[in-house]
């Protein structure tokens, strides 16, 4: 029972895990090999049509050319097909920020570029927004993978933005994004807005909402930070060997 | 017989200079003990991944981060195993907590020990500008690699500050110890990293594996600053850490303090 108990708690810490990313040497093999990734890929089309069902899978398999009884490659079976989604899309980010560093003619900065990515990551949805309340559904009963891949998709984003903060900061900027995207995603589900609009604004009000406490801490912080080093050099000044 | 055993003595002498930072904290006369580094100051000696490496030239690299850190991608080889990437993330960011804590000890340090002795300020400034270079180094592998700082940043913060000026108001002789006490440390961790490391690179070579540039410079600039932690040490002596009232039990402290801490952020 108490290894039971623990067990989840113990995946519960995989999001924290950041592994060294070389530059020198392949990335390890990810968690689908060529075959699965080539089966999920061809169920993915039918997404839109089937939903996040096994028979999206099954069909993926045929579209494939492996026989129907292929779908045993996903133990997890239909989940299989939303952790394929969210891999796919996560990965494709990579492509996305080539596409803005091109659009403008200033470069952005890395706010800007943070903002942008995570509109382009919610437009990955757009294909399958009407059956996303399934993917959800399924991500609620595997909590520990959602988290790990919402983390996973957060230090993405930063890191494509090219966000070099190594300090607390690193933290509050991933939970930050990570709050935001998961309310946005949310609310994405229920808009019936034409290009998705409101789903637009709703995120810039959170970005914003996420700058203002940003600054008003910043603020404080340096207030009580500047106080404490002047008050600490008037007493130096007065000959206290402080 | 009369072979082996002189086989034996050069495998000795061949890994003793690895743990030569055991040294200061022994020998008493402290002008000696900068010859003892293990960077060759000429290339000819010591073991053999040495000789093909070129000289550092740049002190501090500072690496690209972000997406345009992906582009100068080498030829491929083979992933580095789970226990690899463990030790390089581990290491780089308990290494990064270390030096994080270093600027903050020199920082709180200086204004104290300046009042009551200027002629220690240019070295006290010396000192925090190499441990601002080391910071620097490693905040920017922590971005490059896309490594987790470590979650006890604010702790650490605030234990650094508070020790650093705690000492400096127990005097330049404390001050002193907890330079000794925390360079000691150091310096023997960095050694620890860099003998993993040359294993490391050892067993790829082994084995036929492309090592990469990456783990190269890792090795220099690791070693270039342990170097200089040691030469830290150094002055600590010359200064009179060593008459620190209770010295054994302040350099006692703080070493079992950074060990704990290093312990601490290599996990968390």
């Amino acid at each position: 029972m108490a290894t039971k108990r623990l067990l989840p708690l113990t995946r519960f810490t995989q999001p924290l895990r950041r592994p060294y990313h070389s530059y020198t040497h392949p990335a390890p093999p990810g968690p689908f090999n060529e075959i699965e990734r080539s089966i999920l890929s061809s169920a993915a089309k039918h997404i839109p049509s089937h939903g996040f069902t096994s028979t999206s899978l099954a069909l993926g398999c045929s579209d494939a050319g492996y026989i129907a009884a292929s779908t045993n490659l996903f133990p997890k079976a239909a989940f299989s097909l939303v952790e394929w989604h969210l891999l796919a899309q996560r990965e494709a980010l990579k492509g996305e920020v080539d596409a803005i560093a091109g659009d403008g003619a200033k470069p952005m900065g890395v706010g800007a570029k943070v903002k942008e990515l995570t509109w382009r990551r919610l437009m990955g949805n757009e294909e399958v927004i009407h059956r996303w309340q399934e993917a959800l559904a399924l991500l609620a009963s595997h909590p520990s993978t959602s988290i790990h891949e919402l983390a996973l998709l957060s230090d993405e984003i930063w890191f494509l933005s090219g966000d070099v903060s190594v300090d607390t900061s690193w933290y509050t900027k991933r939970a930050s994004l990570s709050t935001i995207y998961a309310a946005t995603e949310l609310f994405m589900t229920t808009d019936k807005s034409v290009g998705f609009q409101e789903t637009r604004e709703f995120m810039e009000r959170r970005f914003e909402d996420g700058r203002s406490i940003g600054s008003t801490l910043g603020s404080v912080g340096q207030w009580v930070g500047f106080t404490a080093h002047a008050g600490l050099n008037v007493l130096r000044s007065k000959g206290v060997r402080i | 017989m009369k072979l082996s055993i002189g086989s034996r003595s050069t495998r000795a002498s061949l890994q003793t200079p690895l743990y030569d930072f055991l040294a200061p904290s022994l020998i008493i006369t402290p002008r000696t003990r900068k010859h003892f580094s293990t960077t060759p100051r000429t290339l000819s000696a010591t073991t053999h991944n040495e000789s093909s490496k070129p000289p550092l030239s740049q002190p501090h690299r500072t690496p690209k981060a972000g997406p345009e850190a992906a582009t100068n991608t080498a030829p491929p080889s083979k992933p580095l195993t789970q226990a690899q990437r463990d030790f390089l993330t581990s290491a780089l960011r308990v290494n990064q907590a270390g030096e994080l804590a270093a600027t903050l000890i020199y920082t709180a340090q200086t204004p104290p020990i300046v009042a009551s002795h200027p002629h220690l300020r240019p070295l006290m400034a010396h000192m925090y500008e190499q441990e601002a270079g080391h910071f620097k180094t490693f905040n920017g592998l922590l971005a490059k690699h896309r490594i987790r700082p470590t979650a006890m940043y604010p702790l650490w913060s605030v234990a650094a500050t508070a020790l650093g000026w705690g000492t400096a108001i127990m005097g330049r002789e404390a001050a002193m110890a907890c330079t000794e006490a925390v360079e000691t440390e150091i310096g023997g961790h960095y050694n620890g990293q860099v003998r993993v490391l040359l294993d490391m690179i050892d067993s790829m070579e082994s084995k036929g594996q492309e090592v990469g540039e990456d783990l190269r410079e890792l090795v220099d600039s690791i070693r270039k600053i342990r170097d200089e932690e040691l030469e830290h040490l150094d002055h600590a002596v010359e200064n009179d850490a060593q008459k620190a009232v209770p010295h054994e039990l302040l350099t006692g402290v703080i070493r079992a303090g950074c060990r704990g801490a290093i312990w601490v952020s290599e996990r968390v």
